[in-house]
Order: structure tokens, then C-alpha cells, then sequence
């Protein structure tokens, strides 16, 4: 087993997802190829490929069938990868040895066509020592990294239960979760935004110790809300990605993390370096073939003690008339407002001044969109302040559990 | 849709300086600098008038020009609908 003895040490623990309410080792054997991409519709599925790749010590990745395009489904066989949908198997297209224990993972793809990350059961498996018992609550899309931290955690130590909801059960899950017995969830901030405002008690009904976020930007007004919802949970922000791994925990209930960790060298931890406003991370749990010191292009900004990390370098900046608007900033802003419960932030083109800034939000109370002006022209230069605002009837929400705003 | 009218865009344009905080005068003739309405809301307005007609504004179809008035926004503003 690649990922050591100890590895499968919660091969006992509960699963639950549609159609399977059991222990992992008494999941259906699934039978694989030596080396295999399997593409998955629901957790049942991924669940039995993980199961049969780790306890077989197998090359594997696994992906939704909604991220595999044929381009995609090509470059994977090209790759050496047999792709496995189902009953149906394509074998690979470039022949060469399996590498066993290899698990392959799909980088997002946001900046064009998703790159595969080599990790192992090792490398995925980031939580060490003794856990107080739990179940989880895992709404991650098939195969992504936030995804295999919780499939890790579960299969490695004992205690660690889980439930996995789909896609389509995001509106319904925390009655399911209820019914469970679900005590620790993870999700992105536009997940946790979604159930508060969807269905804000039955979310608060639930017996939460332990509420994790991550995947995107974590601000405070998400954060606070999460903490007086569940005054007696551990309310943690996790920052994690295919690349680097899971490399920055902060359990302290407040955005961003302390300055004094930038230059810190531990053993076993990232160091976290800014340069030019950019995050860089030497993390020892990064993909193989990863740069010691990864680029992240995520921008930071460092406020008040704390290192925020407040969205893309790419998509962050609304250039207004030569002036530069910080997306993630006026973003921030408007969820801090009673009455919104989410907001995106995008640059518009327009004349004379190039772009100007514009929102599109989802309130939980009353609030015009000149109550909203006022409210960001108290906090941002006037430049920033957003010019068209747009009401939306509800949060959008990929299956990436993203707004990718 | 069709273009809007020239008293459309001025009740447009009164309702941007009124969410700057600003009024719109009375007179046609009133300098911009005066009244406080600045390349952001002039931005703003041509958004304001691209949204309601459902279509861009080709800013380069038509000479420059000075736009010092409220009458010289109004007509800048029905000659780019015609462009």
C-alpha cells in the first residue's frame, strides 16, 4: 500500500452517500485497470473506484462525468490512463507501466484545459494523529482535492464518518444531514452563503463541532455569521489546491492568518512568502512536479496584523479611468452589509473611463441598490464604488461549490 | 427597442447625480463642472442608456467633441443612438 500501513485504519468507518449506507470495506468490488481515469456520475461510484484503487494500489484519477469533455477524455488516454465510465473501457492511447498507488488529480481548468496533478494517498492525506470523532458532511465535486481530503481523512482514521451529497441535493442537504447525525462540515464560502440563505434553521440545527471553509476567498462577514450560527464549533478556513496541497489552517475564527507566519520554517509545514502582492507557498504537500516554491496567483493583501487573501491577480483589478479597483475588495464591502448575503464584483466595460465597477447581489433583507451606494461609498474610493447594481433571486453555485467570481 | 427620447436620458441622467447625491438643474445650459457630473457618471449614464435599449453604444462612430453642458450630453447621447 503506497500510502503506508495505517493508511486504510478507517476502513470501518460509515459512508453514506445515494444508494449506499455502509462501511467503506463493504462497498461492491469495482474492478480497474492497472491505470485508469474513472469517470464517475455520484458519489457511490467515485467512492467504490477510491476503494478499489487503494486497497489494489492502483494508478487512478477520478473526475464527474460533467467535467470530462472529449478533449479531455483524449488527453487522459493519451496520457496512459484507461478511461472507465461505467461498464465501458477505452484503453489508453500511449502505452506505458502503470505507477502504482499514483493518483492522479484535475487542476480547475479555469485558465483552460484542466492539467493532471500527481499526488498519492499519501500526499492527499494531510490530517495526522488522533481525531475526535466525526461525521462529515462532504458536498465537494468528485475528485477534487478539497473531495479527497475528506475521503483521506475518512479512510485513514478511525471515526471519521461521512455522508456525501450530490450536485442536486444542495438545496436539501442539511434535513439528510440532520437525520445523519452529520457534525463537521466543509464547504466553499458560497456554499456555506447558499444554505444561510436558503434554509438558515435547519442549518442551525445541526450539532456542528467542527465548520470548515475553503476553496475560496474566506472574508469575515461569512466567518462571523458561521460563528454565532454555532457559537460551540471550531470554525476553521482552509487553504488548499491541487498544487500546493492543503498548506494553511487557521482556526481562530478570523479572515486571513497571522503576518508572523510569512518566513516561518517548520518541519512539515509551508512556508508562505508575498511577493509583489502574490501569495508564493513552499509546501511539502504539494502535487510531484510542482515548483518548491509555487506562484499561487492569489493576491494578498496584509491588513491589521493579518494576511488576507482576497482573490485571482488576474481577475482581482478593475482598471476605472487609470484608478485601480480591487474586485475582491468591493466584494467584500457589500457582504459585510446586514442585508446581503452574497455578492460578485466584475469590472464593465465603458466609455471614457474604460471600465466602471459593477455587482450583481442576492440580499436576505431590504436594501436598495441606492442603500448599497451609499454603504460602499462610505468604505471604498468613489472609483470602486460599484455603478450598476443587479438583484439576483438567488446565489449562482457551480459544482465546484464556486461562484468563480 | 428603440432609441430613447432626449427628455429619457435627461430623467436618466437626473437619477445618476441623484445617486451621487447631486441635483439636476433646470437649464440645458448648466456646466458639468459646476454641477458636479464627472467621467464616471457619464460612464455610468451611457451603461444606464446601453441597458435600456438592449444595445452598445459605438462611442467611435462620431467625433470628438467638448462636452462642457447637460445639452451637450443630451446630444452626444441621441447622435451615438443613431450611429
Amino acid at each position: 500500500m503506497t500510502a503506508g500501513a495505517g493508511a486504510l485504519a478507517g476502513r470501518g468507518n460509515r459512508i453514506i452517500t445515494r444508494g449506499f449506507d455502509g462501511r467503506w470495506d463493504e462497498l461492491e468490488p469495482l474492478e480497474l485497470p492497472p491505470a485508469a481515469a474513472v469517470v464517475v456520475g455520484d458519489n457511490h461510484d467515485a467512492a467504490r473506484a477510491v476503494w478499489a484503487a487503494a486497497t489494489n494500489d492502483l494508478e487512478v484519477l477520478v473526475a464527474s462525468r460533467t467535467r470530462v469533455t472529449p478533449d479531455l477524455a483524449d488527453a487522459l488516454r493519451g496520457s496512459g490512463l484507461a478511461l472507465v465510465d461505467g461498464e465501458q473501457v477505452e484503453g489508453p492511447t500511449a502505452v506505458r507501466d502503470p505507477i502504482p498507488g499514483r493518483v492522479w488529480l484535475l487542476t480547475s481548468g479555469s485558465t483552460g484545459r484542466p492539467k493532471q496533478v500527481a499526488h498519492t494517498l499519501a500526499s492527499l492525506t494531510t490530517v495526522a494523529g488522533d481525531q475526535p470523532r466525526r461525521t462529515w458532511l462532504c458536498p465537494y465535486a468528485h475528485g477534487a482535492y478539497a473531495w479527497w481530503q475528506v475521503v483521506t481523512l475518512s479512510m485513514a482514521h478511525p471515526g471519521q464518518d461521512v455522508l456525501f451529497i450530490e450536485p442536486d441535493e444542495l438545496d436539501s442537504w442539511p434535513a439528510r444531514a440532520l437525520e445523519v447525525g452529520v457534525t463537521a462540515a466543509s464547504g466553499t464560502p458560497t456554499f456555506w452563503r447558499q444554505a444561510l440563505y436558503r434554509d438558515p434553521q435547519s442549518v442551525a440545527a445541526l450539532p456542528l463541532e467542527q465548520v470548515t471553509l475553503g476553496g475560496e476567498p474566506v472574508d469575515q462577514a461569512i466567518l462571523s455569521r458561521l460563528t454565532e450560527m454555532f457559537p460551540s464549533a471550531r470554525v476553521s478556513w482552509i487553504y488548499a489546491s491541487s498544487e500546493a496541497g492543503a498548506t494553511i489552517a487557521v482556526h481562530d475564527g478570523r479572515a486571513g492568518f497571522p503576518q508572523e507566519w510569512l518566513g516561518r520554517e517548520m518541519e512539515g509545514r509551508a512556508t508562505l512568502t508575498v511577493e509583489d502582492g502574490e501569495l508564493l507557498i513552499a509546501s511539502p504537500k504539494r502535487g510531484e512536479g510542482i515548483d518548491q516554491v509555487l506562484r499561487t496567483g492569489d493576491r494578498v493583501e496584509i491588513a491589521d496584523g493579518r494576511v488576507l487573501i482576497t482573490g485571482r491577480m488576474a481577475s482581482d483589478e478593475i482598471n476605472v479611468g487609470g484608478a485601480k479597483a480591487s474586485a475582491s475588495a468591493v466584494r467584500d464591502v457589500l457582504q459585510a452589509h446586514p442585508a446581503v448575503v452574497w455578492a460578485a464584483v466584475r469590472g464593465r466595460k465603458a466609455p471614457i473611463v474604460g471600465s466602471i465597477v459593477t455587482a450583481d447581489v442576492v440580499l436576505s433583507g431590504e436594501a436598495s441598490s441606492a442603500d448599497l451606494t451609499a454603504w460602499c461609498s462610505e468604505r471604498l474610493p468613489d472609483y470602486s464604488v460599484p455603478r450598476r447594481v443587479r438583484f439576483l433571486d438567488h446565489i449562482p453555485i457551480k459544482e465546484t461549490l464556486k461562484s468563480d467570481v | 427597442m428603440s432609441a430613447l427620447s432626449r427628455d429619457a436620458i435627461r430623467t436618466m441622467m437626473a437619477e445618476v447625480l441623484q445617486a451621487q447625491g447631486k441635483t439636476m438643474p433646470a437649464s440645458d445650459a448648466a456646466n458639468l463642472e459646476e454641477i458636479g457630473f464627472r467621467s464616471l457618471d457619464f460612464s455610468e449614464l451611457a451603461l444606464r442608456v446601453e441597458d435600456e435599449i438592449g444595445d452598445e453604444l459605438n462611442f467611435d462612430a462620431p467625433e470628438l467633441r467638448q462636452i462642457a453642458t447637460i445639452s451637450d450630453v443630451l446630444d452626444f447621447l441621441e447622435q451615438l443612438q443613431a450611429a
